[in-house]
């Protein structure tokens, strides 16, 4: 699936729109940064609620093309800046992270 | 000269900290364990500090006025403060970013604030544990500005720590980092390394802690020596 489909076919708010085109091919949903670090699969989605700048940090080390923010955490300015530079997508929405990780599941699945 | 400090202490306000640990027993045992600087740093919170002032008048020890923040990123960070009334500021500030969320006493413990005779003030119904909505840039800032020290706590444990939420250590103007271990069983880059003791109870008092030179055991010799990095941690005993 296309990154554009995480806001397409899901509704979820979109807070930074690059990397719209890339490929998603798996996703990994964790709260704890140095995890998603050791453990998050490559051309992933990142499901978590972790809303600041080093998140995208993370994201960006571990290969992650977008990232869903959820229980509708705001993401700071500094955040979706270093998205912008980092070519990663961010998402919100008001799901907690299992109901987002089933329904990005359910896409993969489809694709 | 050399003096002694311990940047790191929690009182009976922090929900983990035993009952014992008002802040003029804490003052005593600092006294006995022969510290000449001591941090009291209660998790998000300041309302113990004017206790801990009153209490230290009476003594030998500098009083460093200071909180153990919990960020937006759940890291610990210690903000210090020469003078109650900074670190107060920065503690209301701190309270108004926490979720309201409240304490349950019997699974965290109480969290109660007290006078300079021990008496019972208040208790903070919020949990204090949580993570605040502050990154850790912004609470750098915030700590800054005010003049305050900003000093990563036990960042070489496994939790609640700024390594260990994200993975690595961001290059951030810290004052210096605070270790478990000495020396660093990870990469401290060329921040100056403190070892604290983390107190939750009255026999662990100074049972980490370092020692700096400068020429007055004051919050800016203390400032001085982080800058400068004169400063001997205490090895792993």
């Amino acid at each position: 699936m296309k990154t554009a489909d995480i806001g397409k076919v899901l509704g979820y708010e979109c807070l930074c729109s690059e990397g719209m085109e890339a490929e998603i091919v798996d996703g990994y949903t964790s709260d704890l940064l140095s995890d998603v670090m050791g453990n998050a699969p490559d051309s992933s989605v990142l499901i978590t609620i972790q809303a600041h700048r080093n998140s995208v940090a993370v994201a960006s080390l571990a290969g992650i093309r977008a990232i869903v923010l959820c229980n509708g955490r705001k993401a700071p300015e500094e955040m979706i800046e270093a998205a912008i530079n980092e070519d990663i997508a961010i998402f919100r929405t008001s799901d907690n992270q299992f109901t987002t990780s089933w329904k990005i599941a359910g896409l993969l699945k489809k694709n | 000269m050399k003096f002694r400090a311990d940047l790191h202490i929690h009182s009976c306000l922090s929900p983990c900290g035993s009952l014992e640990m008002s802040p003029a027993r804490i003052i005593t045992e600092a006294e006995a364990a022969g510290l000449d600087l001591l941090a009291l740093t209660d998790h998000n919170c300041a309302r113990n500090l004017r206790a801990f002032d009153h209490a230290a008048r009476k003594s030998n020890i500098t009083p460093i006025f200071g909180i153990e923040v919990n960020s937006i990123e759940e890291a610990h960070v210690l903000c210090l403060f020469p003078t109650v009334k900074q670190a107060e500021e920065l503690g209301d500030f701190i309270e108004n970013r926490l979720p309201q969320i409240p304490n349950n006493p019997d699974l965290f413990g109480d969290q109660v604030y007290v006078d300079e005779h021990e008496f019972i003030l208040g208790e903070v119904e919020v949990s204090l544990l949580q993570g605040a909505e502050i990154t850790l840039e912004e609470l750098l800032k915030e700590v800054k500005e005010r003049g305050g020290l900003f000093i990563p706590a036990h960042i070489d444990r496994p939790s609640f720590s700024v390594v260990s939420q994200l993975g690595f250590l961001p290059r951030l103007d810290y004052s210096a980092v605070e270790c478990v271990t000495w020396p660093p069983v990870i990469d401290t880059a060329d921040y100056c390394v403190i070892t604290d003791s983390d107190a939750h109870y009255p026999q662990d008092i100074a049972k980490r802690s370092f020692t700096f030179e400068a020429d007055s055991p004051t919050f800016e010799g203390l400032y001085d020596a982080l800058a400068a990095k004169r400063v001997t941690p205490q090895k792993r005993s």
